[in-house]
């Protein structure tokens, strides 16, 4: 059939599945939202506030549902608003395609109203982008991209389209989208020196990051930590990839890692990595990590091994596919004493926050949700100590419950992802976990949460301080709190209001109990404002330089000036 | 300076000839902090392709990266570090000195010693190429150092590895 180049593109989407895309219309996207109307019916546009809602949104759809996020932006500023978006999409290896207008292909090369090199822009933050020049090309760069975005390690892909490309008709023939290739699994010979080093060890650790995830690896991960009898650690970026409620789960590892994690890895003879790519957040001082044992890593990219830190052995290859396999070569093994030893550091070592008798303690606020809840929440967070304290006190007991920004660590991420996961998953419970000062870069979307009535609650921690960094200020900048007194000018609830959004407000501890039952009976977008102290810290704490086998568990008494990041 | 193990290393990329895609591994060297010492593309047998030769600085744990990088790159079909052993590696020169009537005879000699071709002679002016590895043309500028150079264009080293296979 004879198509424009906008039909094109909504073909194409249909084709791939997609049925939800999120953007903001503008001058050179006049075509492709011409043909969102015509395609209403089957696809469903969500507008943002702002384009870098829209990317975060495609991002927080996506790692709610597994699938390909889709967002759209008009040329100039619209493009360029997508950029964080898109570039915390690839930091955390999530499957997003970002299609831009551009000025009409006579315009472009002649700095032109609104026209920007995206495609150069975003070379460092895609894993692919396509400017497309012709009409003939279109439908099988959008097909690309989506192979690509979805396929082996995950990532942002951009396609870039001229205005009167757009425009241009061709004959399009439809096309079934090809399932992802299958990653070949590592040849024999690996698999048996880790099944050699497996059966040798006595005392294995199990770390799973954000590739437990995104291969769907939760099951196979289960399998084999029992297999191997050990204890398992996450990352920031596989929360809810293990079962936390299972014994063997420790909790963290890394700069805010549970004390268990700690002691663990200290202490253990083996270490095992699964699908993560040892950020310098979870080595802290790389030198000292997991020093003297073997490491053992899995993963599909094989830029990882050797990238961060050397290991013994690698695997490449799809995380699930190797698990399940290197799990079926073993012997059941035990570890009796090992494991006891584990149940022992988690009975020794509780997470605990303290405070004034009658604080409202971000733990509880975060373990009554959690229970109020019961663990089924899909938790969106910004970036800063809320975001810390999110991973650390829900119990997070699926994956793609919590989503958050690990690599880029985005602030004003949290709200879009909700918005997107909230589409992604209406039947779902969507809390956006937020600091106050987060809150401010993206408060706007608030908009979009009331005009599309998205049942999201949007908690907000609020202490008048930008408390991470001031965390960092009073550690290690002798308490010169430059910049991070927001003042707390903000009346959250006016402000909720003028949006047309419900505000709620916690102040004492008896309130915290209430006011979620309150918010999460509203079946409508919902504010709370949840008051806590500036003086509350993310703890434990590996400070810049230290080992991660040796966390601070509470402030030090005389705060060092000498220190620096 | 360069540190201790640090090397030079020759990279064989062959890469569909799309649009950017110099740029894009220009830029995938720059923002990992790799050191690109030089870089000769060009057209391949088949004209989809280019074929890119880098000679890198870095030690083996750089280079093993610089080459896992790259092959994560769409438009990239095969990376090859060659093993300079293995391998065939020049480089060409054309190099401008000044010429007077006293030394005329001199630069003549020494192009001749190295088998170079000279290309353009004016009064005060000589052009001469030359082909080799990168130390025989250092040596070469060094004769003519002492004659004033007035311009070196070298295009970086090309490489191909010697046997039918590789």
């Amino acid at each position: 059939m004879l198509l424009t180049g906008a039909q094109i593109v909504m073909e194409c989407l249909l084709e791939q599945g997609v049925d939800t895309v999120f953007g903001y219309p503008g001058g050179a996207v006049l075509n492709l939202y011409d043909a969102l109307y015509e395609y209403r019916d089957r696809i469903r546009h969500i507008r943002t506030c702002h384009e870098q809602a829209a990317a975060h949104a495609a991002d927080g759809y996506a790692r709610a549902s597994g699938k390909i996020g889709v967002c759209i932006a008009t040329s100039g500023p619209g493009a360029t608003n997508l950029v964080t978006g898109i570039a915390t999409a690839y930091m955390d290896s999530v499957p997003v395609v970002a299609i831009t207008g551009n000025v009409a292909r006579g315009l472009l090369g002649l700095d032109s109203f609104q026209e920007v090199d995206i495609t150069g822009i975003t070379m460092p933050v895609t894993k692919h982008n396509y400017l497309v020049r012709d009409v003939e090309d279109l439908a099988d760069t959008l097909r690309s991209a989506f192979r690509i975005a979805g396929s082996w390690r995950k990532g942002p892909v951009l396609v870039d389209i001229p205005k009167d490309v757009t425009a241009q008709k061709t004959e399009f023939t439809p096309c079934r989208p090809v399932p992802p290739e299958e990653p070949p699994l590592p040849d024999e010979e690996c698999f048996l020196r880790a099944a050699a080093l497996l059966q040798k060890s006595e005392r294995p650790f199990f770390y799973c990051g954000g590739g437990v995830i995104s291969s769907g690896a939760s099951n196979e991960a289960r399998r084999f930590a029992e297999k191997i009898d050990a204890p398992v650690a996450c990352s920031l970026m596989c929360q809810g990839g293990y079962d936390q409620r299972d014994e063997r789960y420790m909790g963290m590892l890394g700069m805010h890692g549970t004390k268990v994690s700690a002691e663990a890895i200290r202490n253990c003879d083996l270490f095992v990595a699964a699908g993560t790519r040892f950020s310098d957040r979870v080595l802290c001082s790389a030198g000292s990590f997991a020093e003297g044992r073997p490491i053992l890593q899995i993963d599909i990219d094989a830029a990882e091994f050797g990238k961060n830190l050397p290991v013994s052995l690698s695997l490449k290859g799809d995380v699930k596919a190797v698990l399940a396999k290197l799990a079926g070569m073993l012997p059941q093994q035990k570890h009796t004493a090992w494991m006891a030893q584990v149940r022992g550091w988690k009975r020794r070592y509780p997470l605990r926050q303290t405070g004034a008798p009658g604080e409202v303690l971000p733990q509880d606020v975060l373990e009554t949700l959690c229970r109020l809840t019961e663990g089924e929440a899909v938790l969106t967070t910004e970036v800063g100590q809320h975001q810390m304290w999110a991973a650390q006190y829900y119990t997070f007991r699926r994956p793609r419950q919590f989503l958050t920004s690990g690599g880029l660590g985005t602030m004003g991420y949290g709200l879009g992802a909700a918005i997107g996961a909230q589409l992604a998953r209406p039947g779902s419970r969507v809390v956006n976990i937020a600091g106050d000062g987060s809150f401010h870069m993206n408060c706007a979307e608030l908009s979009t949460l009331a005009r599309c009535r998205l049942p999201v609650v949007e908690l907000i921690f609020d202490n008048s301080v930008l408390g991470m960094v001031r965390q960092w200020q009073k550690l290690f900048y002798g308490g010169r709190f430059s910049q991070t007194d927001l003042g707390g000018g903000t009346d959250y609830a006016l402000l909720a209001n003028a949006f047309g959004v419900k505000a709620l407000k916690i102040e004492t501890k008896d309130e915290i109990e209430p006011v979620l039952r309150q918010a999460l009976a509203l079946r409508e977008p919902v504010l709370i404002d949840c008051v806590i102290s500036r003086d509350q810290n993310v703890l434990p704490m590996v400070p810049a330089g230290g080992s991660v086998e040796d966390p601070m568990l509470t402030m030090p008494s005389n705060l060092s000036k000498e220190e620096s990041h | 300076m360069k540190g201790s193990g640090e090397r030079e290393y020759i990279l064989s990329v062959l890469a569909r000839n799309n649009p950017g895609v110099l740029l894009r591994i220009a830029g995938l060297f720059s923002r990992r902090c790799y050191n690109i010492l030089s870089i000769v593309a060009s057209q391949t047998e088949n004209t989809e392709y280019s074929r890119i030769l880098i000679v890198v600085s870095g030690d083996d744990r750089i280079v093993n990266q610089v080459d896992k990088q790259l092959c994560k790159l769409v438009d990239i079909e095969e990376v090859n570090v060659l093993d300079r052993n293995k391998a065939v590696v020049r480089e060409h020169l054309l190099l401008k000195v000044e010429r007077t009537l006293q030394n005329s005879e001199k630069l003549v000699q020494i192009a001749g010693v190295f088998h170079a071709n000279i290309l353009s002679v004016t009064p005060d002016s000589m052009i001469v190429e030359l082909t080799g590895d990168a130390g025989t043309i250092n040596s070469f500028i060094e004769l003519y150092t002492p004659y004033h150079v007035l311009k070196i264009l070298r295009t970086g080293s090309m490489a191909m590895s010697i046997g039918k296979n590789f």
